[in-house]
């Protein structure tokens, strides 16, 4: 904010004052949303429309032997089946390019999706998903990254379950430890968690002339998605135009393309506008989660308190494709330490392929997980040494010039204010609790 | 066999005709294009869905619409209008009590249903009227901030 | 038996992608009659970019944010945003839309200096008025030097602009590097009451307090923390997808189970602005670390309440009724209130 400090301020300045900055507006599209008149994914409508239905798989990993859309096609009202076959560049991912259309000879999830059809009504499209014929020859498959880091493990992708490694060390982990005179270890876990937006993916593709593509979807980020969907159906960029619709809630779960470039390939091939909206079931089954992790915390004090050392080992469970699991682990170690000033630091992180549902990006990025766990840890290990939580973090929390184990030198730190000013509103000096 | 329904849709009445074992969420939202009322779960779940039959909050998802046959059904485009909104419809938007909105019109028509039948709620009556009603976004704490103002009178 | 206890936790947390470029872009034009369009890639997912990037244009052009229209998130017509990810978009696409604010006050204030006999850069607008610095009673309506600039002069008012925030990789040797421009901070306080007999939890109040940079639009800020804090509850307590052999077993909103607006407490919400001159006007972020404090706050205050550490979320019944028969066994006759066992290892 612009603070005006000259003497008698003339009234072109009181108005100036004023400003929109710092104001408690209300949301731009509040009327709309009051009144049931803001669209969003699910409400986009085209005349003619098709609707379309996934065909996804039942197995955890398993090779597809055999897809024969014939007695789907053989369905009056039923305009178009795709598969694998017909997706021109069936490869895409941010980091890691492992991530397929549709699934062409394996599929390494349940719910991953093979087919997909598109009928005249959402009715017809659902019963032709049931007749399109997937041969399936069962594979082993594994659900632990424990497990599936061990030699001999089912094999999710070609070149094995590792998919990612990082890490991160500062200082002399070994001599801190050595230093220490009280260590700490701790193992945490977290859970597969749905982002739950409340509206399902959604979207709408409405071909246009000379081969072009208008899709509505309920997503994040229209600008990955008309890129990537170019590229899977190697249309140039030019030809693909992603609006985003209303989006009722995404927080990360509409992060990248889902299923645009299903819609706007059946759109293409039948000339029509195509629309799809996710159950339910498959945001739970076949959407990207928040990553499951397991986190060993090793932490090295001294007896008045002080920080000397802390190795944290995360293994995420990055599910049958990378997605935004790389990225997710990155952010996850620079953060893995907490917010203290720990002089020998060393972190390794581990993002291991299984059989399970696609950890994707969710609020927050890896930082909840690691962040549930050296907030709980760091009350352990004030208890150790026999300190309050609270003394125990105003001692070693970061200020204004600490570094982070990345090197980075951290400006305006807020910590020990937030804290203060949290303990106040929650009355602790006064013994809120009984 | 199709089943012609009758029923009074925002005080008007409407005829059309739908299948038996349509849903009055479809009813609604693709045969008549009254899209305010959102598809969230289809399983009575999540509450989007909330409508008022004869006054009353219910998950459309769930009911078939034969079943309204004959009955007033409320929507979220009947609450009010842009030109004269409902007191919750203002309240909302003044408290910021929506984010991505799309839980708001069946999370208004239940706050609606609420204080016709008690019209002076606390808290706790407000949260346990809206319980039904998931909102993903913003905690609840200013969706009961607006609905308890209406009922003390306080909106604008 | 219910007990009562209390926790603490807070986070940092950074502003946009971890090291890869991550751009907004903006464009903006200013309408005869003291108007403005700006055209922006971000999507407004609900937590309400589209009002903030208006408020920051209106102040960055000096008019009413009534007379600023906004055009967002459609491929073909506005210009590139990398999207509403990493809490990145009021500080990236608003430092986007202020350059692109920027360029056209240019214009604008090229065209005022004329009438108003001091070069631009003496120049200010705020609220449709073009003033003197210096003098500020020296003044011309906005919309007028528009119109001028537009009819008279041939120089219709528009402006572009991008901001990348600057970063680095990590080095792969020693993760060393700095992969983030700016970072906010919290701290949050959790009040919970644990029924010994049952397990269940019921969190009494949250207090939330959080550094955001410049609010841009308090009440916006406020509900992001709101909403973060009963997320962060569900992760704490009720959340998690039971899965056998990659198979979810509770697909449906009423198994999986998302806190009801009689999980959710009373939200204590407060706001600490230091603002960042790296920010538009100050501003950093606030959407994903919202949620961050809030599991682990509740867990400790777990702890707090009736002795045992819970280490895999989410904190559900049936783990800490586990963990209090474990605690009974390790330590007979013992009250749940001891509060020794911060398990050293040796």
């Amino acid at each position: 904010m612009t603070v005006i400090t000259r003497p008698a301020p003339p009234p072109v300045v009181e108005e100036a004052a004023e400003g929109a900055v710092g104001k408690r507006k209300s949301r731009h599209d509040a009327l709309l949303q009051v009144t049931g008149q803001a669209l969003y994914g699910v409400d986009m409508k085209a005349p003619g429309m098709l609707w379309a239905k996934a065909v996804r798989s039942p197995y955890p990993h398993a090779r597809i032997v055999r897809i024969d859309p014939t007695r789907a096609l053989s369905i009056p009202g039923v305009a178009c089946v795709i598969t694998a076959r017909d997706i021109p560049h069936n490869r895409y991912g941010f980091t890691h390019q492992d991530q397929r259309v549709l699934a062409d000879d394996r599929v390494r999830y349940v719910g991953e999706a093979v087919a997909v059809v598109a009928a005249e009504t959402l009715r017809v499209a659902t019963e032709a998903a049931k007749e399109v014929v997937v041969e399936y020859e069962p594979l082993p498959a594994v659900f632990d990254p424990i497990e599936a880091m061990q030699p001999g493990a089912p094999q999710v992708h070609e070149g094995g379950n590792i998919a990612a490694r990082l890490h991160i060390r500062d200082g002399d982990v070994e001599r801190g430890f050595s230093e220490a005179e009280i260590i700490v270890e701790e193992e945490f876990r977290t859970p597969f968690v749905e982002h739950c937006h409340l509206e399902p993916h959604a979207a709408l593709a409405i071909p246009g002339p000379q081969g072009t593509l208008t899709i509505y979807s309920s997503v994040q980020r229209p600008f990955l998605v008309a890129s990537d969907v170019a590229k899977v159906l190697s249309m140039p960029l030019s030809h693909v135009r992603v609006v985003a619709t209303s989006v009722g809630g995404g927080f990360g779960g509409k992060n990248e393309m889902t299923l645009e470039p299903w819609v706007g390939l059946l759109a293409l091939r039948t000339g029509r506008p195509v629309k799809m909206v996710f159950t339910r079931e498959e945001e739970f089954q076949a959407t990207t989660v928040r990553h499951p992790y397991r986190m060993r915390y090793r932490t090295g004090v001294r007896r008045d308190g002080t920080l000397v050392a802390r190795s944290v080992e995360i293994i995420s469970d990055c599910g049958a494709y990378v997605s935004w699991g790389a990225s997710t682990l990155a952010k996850a170690c620079i953060h893995a330490a907490g917010p203290y000033v720990i002089p020998h630091v060393k972190i390794e992180g581990f993002l291991v392929y299984t059989n399970n549902p696609v950890g994707g990006a969710m609020r927050g990025f890896g930082v909840p997980q690691v962040g549930f766990a050296y907030e709980c840890h760091t009350d352990s290990v004030a208890a150790a040494v026999g300190m309050d939580p609270i003394t125990f973090r105003l001692r070693n929390g970061l200020r204004d010039g600490c570094r982070l184990p990345t090197g980075q030198v951290l400006e305006r730190v807020t910590l020990h204010q937030t804290l203060q000013r949290a303990l106040e509103l929650a009355g602790w000096e006064r013994g809120a609790v009984p | 066999m199709t089943f012609h329904l009758r029923f009074w849709l925002n005080g008007q009445e409407v005829r059309t005709e739908v299948e038996p074992d349509e849903t009055l969420l479809w009813v609604l939202r693709e045969r008549l294009n009254m899209t305010g009322t959102k598809v969230g779960c289809e399983a009575g779940d999540c509450g989007a869905c909330t409508v008022l039959l004869d006054g009353r909050p219910v998950t459309s998802c769930l009911l078939l619409a034969p079943k309204a046959h004959g009955r007033h059904v409320v929507t979220i485009e009947g609450l009010g209008s842009p030109a004269k909104l409902h007191p919750l419809q203002q309240a909302f938007i003044t408290y910021g009590a929506l984010q991505c909105g799309f839980c708001g019109p069946g999370m208004l028509l239940s706050a609606a249903a609420l204080l016709t039948q008690n019209p002076h709620p606390t808290e706790r009556e407000v949260r346990e009227a809206i319980a039904g009603n998931l909102c993903r976004c913003t905690g609840y704490q200013k969706i009961v901030q607006a609905i308890l103002a209406v009922s003390r009178g306080e909106v604008p | 038996m219910k007990k009562r206890g209390r926790g603490v936790a807070w986070m940092f947390y950074p502003i946009g992608f971890t090291a890869y470029a991550n751009p907004s872009a903006a464009f903006v034009k200013v309408n005869q009659d003291g108007s403005a369009v700006v055209w922006t890639g971000a999507t407004d997912v609900g937590q309400g970019s589209t009002t903030a990037l208006a408020q920051i244009a209106a102040d960055a052009l000096g008019i009413p944010v009534e007379l600023v229209t906004m055009v967002t998130s459609d491929t073909l017509q506005t210009p590139m945003d990398i999207g509403s990810v990493a809490s990145r978009v009021t500080y990236i696409a608003g430092n986007a839309i202020v350059r692109a604010c920027e360029m056209a006050k240019q214009i604008l204030f090229e065209v005022a200096s004329e009438e108003l006999g001091i070069g631009p850069e003496g120049l200010e607008s705020r609220n449709g008025w073009i003033f003197v610095r210096d003098f500020p009673e020296r003044r011309v309506r906005l919309a007028e030097i528009a119109r001028k600039a537009e009819v008279v002069k041939g120089r219709p008012v528009i402006g572009a602009g991008s901001y990348n925030p600057p970063t680095t990789f990590l080095d792969p040797e020693t993760g060393h590097g700095k992969p983030y421009n700016t970072y906010v901070y919290a701290a949050q306080v959790a009040e919970v009451e644990v029924d010994t007999e049952t397990g269940e939890v019921k969190v009494l109040r949250i207090a939330a307090v959080h550094d955001c940079g410049r609010a841009i639009n308090p009440l916006l800020v406020e509900g992001q923390i709101e909403g973060g804090v009963a997320m962060g509850l569900g992760y704490a307590l009720s959340e998690e997808m039971v899965l056998q052999e990659g198979r979810v077993l509770n697909t449906k909103l009423a198994d999986y189970l998302v806190p009801t607006s009689l999980d959710v407490p009373p939200i204590d919400v407060e706001i600490v602005e230091v603002p960042d001159p790296t920010g538009p006007f100050g501003a950093k972020g606030i959407g994903e670390p919202s949620l961050l404090p809030t599991a682990p706050a509740i867990v400790n205050a777990i702890y707090d309440a009736v002795g045992v550490r819970i280490r895999e979320l989410p904190a559900t019944p049936e783990r800490i009724l586990m963990a209090l028969r474990e605690k009974e066994k390790e330590q007979p006759g013992r009250s749940v209130r001891d509060r020794e066992d911060g398990r050293p290892e040796k």
